[in-house]
């Protein structure tokens, strides 16, 4: 058995006196996608910015293909090199082009030549569906659009793992398909995800395992079907049905 | 969100709070007033007076002066509804007044802008690392840089030309310079002050790119970082695009103060506009004319300024990121 791809092992992480995560513990294979759902303010985000060390966790250890990314001489630049993030409020470079988006990580980071650079992030832009818009700016792409470029800017970087904050959150709902679809695409081409997402369709439908976390601890962990049709814990059945519930409103 | 938002160019918005600078009338005065700067400048300081002696002017007074006396006739004889041709019987005196000391403003005009673009150039260059200091640097750096800002920001300008001039060797060490003196190129004393507005303007844009950074959103730095962006090079490539474009409005003001505050170097001697100014009107005594000329002048330099830091808002817009979006 080779390493997962992903090892947490029992991360702790708390703001001052608040405990946002209490011992999570996970792993994922190449190739899997995980969809982390739970209430809000249950750590999801939190725990996603400590995979790439937009946060620092405070005990515990996380592992990327067997390497500790969280020991203090980890250089924290190239482990964002190899996990890319999309945002839910898009976090798009204002003054960029979607192309120019794209492009810079490869420019900046990888030290690309611009016209290596543009080939590639002309590639991206392809596999999202957004070839017409290399040239606009951000104000000018729907929402949809946004966040498809977000998409294209994190895949740029040839990431070993990708990992998605509530990507259509921010989305009117007429606008969700598209980026969905997109990430339906890459789970199909093998990228390994991490997704925090309340996307039931694509939870069902892409995910290897469903992870559910509350007030920062993972209550609940098993493949879609088991975790949605025959949830184990009393607490997992509730958020569920609230989800539901929530849904049948819109 | 949802559909594309629907962008104006920032140059629309300035240009209807502004009025002056879109007029053609004003686009001509200042196409005039640059011809006539750049002719003066070349044949005073280029050609040696080839085109015309040193300190003649290139318009004659003798056609404003018979205008002049024209009218005042025509106004005397009207008697007491004369008036307004008596205004204007003035208005050519002032001009006949003013032609002959125009040569030596245009030099004044000369020191007047490589004082200010000299000034608010080097005065950028520590502006910025100065802003991002105070935004993104450690307690100590931030803690220093507000230091540096609040002394510059909190003394008279006119206080640090003259420490600069008199309390620091600074003059003694530029006036050994080669080429310092010579030509075109002004004395030691024009150097001191430009050094006092670098670091004395340097100050003030700090504070308006201080305050433009802290209007790009935390998540654009978050997305650099997030795609292996150091915190440097986040900052250098997403923050600071933003952050300067957003700046360039209050910036713009920076630089009409310091068209403006330049004429305090005459306090230190620099043959600046003032200075000329001054100098010349206490030999002649004609105190009037040549200040409202030397007003003029120096409206004229603000509008220039204005034009300049439109058409270069214009440039450099963004759809949806600047002036319009805040
Ligand atoms: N930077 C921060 N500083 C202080 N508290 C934070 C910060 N980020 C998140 N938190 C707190 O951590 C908890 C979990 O937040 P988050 O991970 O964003 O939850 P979720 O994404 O599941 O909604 C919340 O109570 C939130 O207030
Ligand atoms: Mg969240």
């Amino acid at each position: 058995m080779s390493d997962p791809l992903l090892e947490l092992d029992d991360v702790y992480k708390s703001y001052g006196e608040e405990q946002v995560l209490s011992g999570v513990s996970f792993e994922m294979d190449a190739g899997d996608v995980d969809v982390v759902i739970g209430p809000s303010g249950s750590g999801k985000s939190t725990m996603l910015r400590c995979v790439n060390r937009l946060t620092e966790i405070n005990g515990g250890d996380i592992y990327l293909d067997g390497d500790c990314i969280t020991d203090a001489d980890t250089d924290v630049n190239e482990l964002r090199k190899q996990v890319g993030m999309v945002f839910q409020d898009f976090n798009l470079f204002a003054h960029l082009t979607a192309l120019g988006n794209v492009t810079l990580g490869l420019r900046k980071v990888r030290g690309m030549d611009k016209a290596t650079a543009q080939e590639q992030g002309y590639e991206h832009l392809e596999q999202v569906g957004l070839l017409d818009q290399a040239d606009s700016y951000p104000a000018e792409l729907s929402g949809g659009q946004k966040q498809r470029v977000g998409i294209a800017r994190a895949l740029a970087m040839d990431p070993k793992l990708l990992l998605f904050d509530e990507p259509t959150s921010a989305l009117d709902p007429e606008l969700v398909g598209e980026v969905v679809e997109v990430m339906r695409d890459l789970a199909a081409e093998g990228i390994t995800m991490l997704v925090v997402s309340h996307e039931m369709g694509f939870a069902r439908s892409a995910a290897s395992d469903i992870i559910f976390l509350d007030d920062g601890q993972i209550v609940e962990h098993g493949p879609p079907e088991q975790l949605f049709q025959n949830p184990q814990a009393a607490r997992t059945g509730e958020f569920l049905s609230r989800l539901e519930t929530a849904h049948e409103e819109e | 969100m949802g559909t594309p938002e629907s962008t104006t160019s920032g140059r629309t918005l300035r240009a209807r709070a502004a009025g002056l600078t879109d007029q053609p009338l004003t686009l001509l005065t200042v196409g005039v007033f640059w011809t006539w700067l750049v002719v003066r400048w070349t044949n005073d300081f280029l050609l040696d007076g080839a085109l015309i002696e040193r300190n003649t002017s290139f318009f004659p007074v003798g056609p404003f002066e018979a205008a002049a006396s024209t009218l005042g006739a025509l106004a005397a004889s009207l008697g007491p509804v004369g008036f307004p041709v008596r205004w204007l019987a003035g208005f050519f005196e002032f001009l006949a007044a003013s032609i002959p000391y125009l040569p030596q403003l245009a030099t004044g005009v000369w020191a007047t802008i490589l004082l200010t673009v000299l000034g608010i150039a080097l005065g950028f260059l520590i502006a910025v690392p100065l802003s991002v200091a105070r935004v993104y640097g450690g307690s100590a750096t931030r803690l220093l840089a507000l230091g540096y800002t609040e002394l510059f920001r909190g003394t008279p300008l006119l206080a640090q030309l003259f420490v600069l001039y008199f309390a620091t060797p600074l003059t003694t060490i530029i006036r050994e310079l080669p080429a310092v003196g010579a030509g075109f190129i002004p004395a030691q004393a024009f150097w001191v002050a430009v050094i006092a507005f670098m670091l004395n303007s340097a100050a003030y844009q700090s504070e308006y790119i201080r305050s433009a950074l802290n209007s790009v959103p935390e998540g654009q730095l978050t997305a650099a970082r997030a795609i292996g962006l150091s915190k440097v090079d986040g900052i250098r490539h997403v923050v600071l695009p933003q952050g300067l474009r957003y700046a360039i409005p209050g910036w713009s003001n920076e630089l009409v103060y310091l068209i403006k505050y330049s004429s305090l170097a005459s306090f230190i001697t620099v043959r600046e506009l003032f200075e000329r100014t001054d100098a010349i009107a206490s030999e002649t005594y004609r105190y009037t004319e040549l200040f409202v000329l030397a007003g003029l002048l120096y409206l004229a330099l603000v509008i220039s300024a204005s034009l300049v830091m439109e058409y270069v808002e214009d440039r450099v817009a963004i759809p949806g990121l600047g002036t319009t979006s805040r």
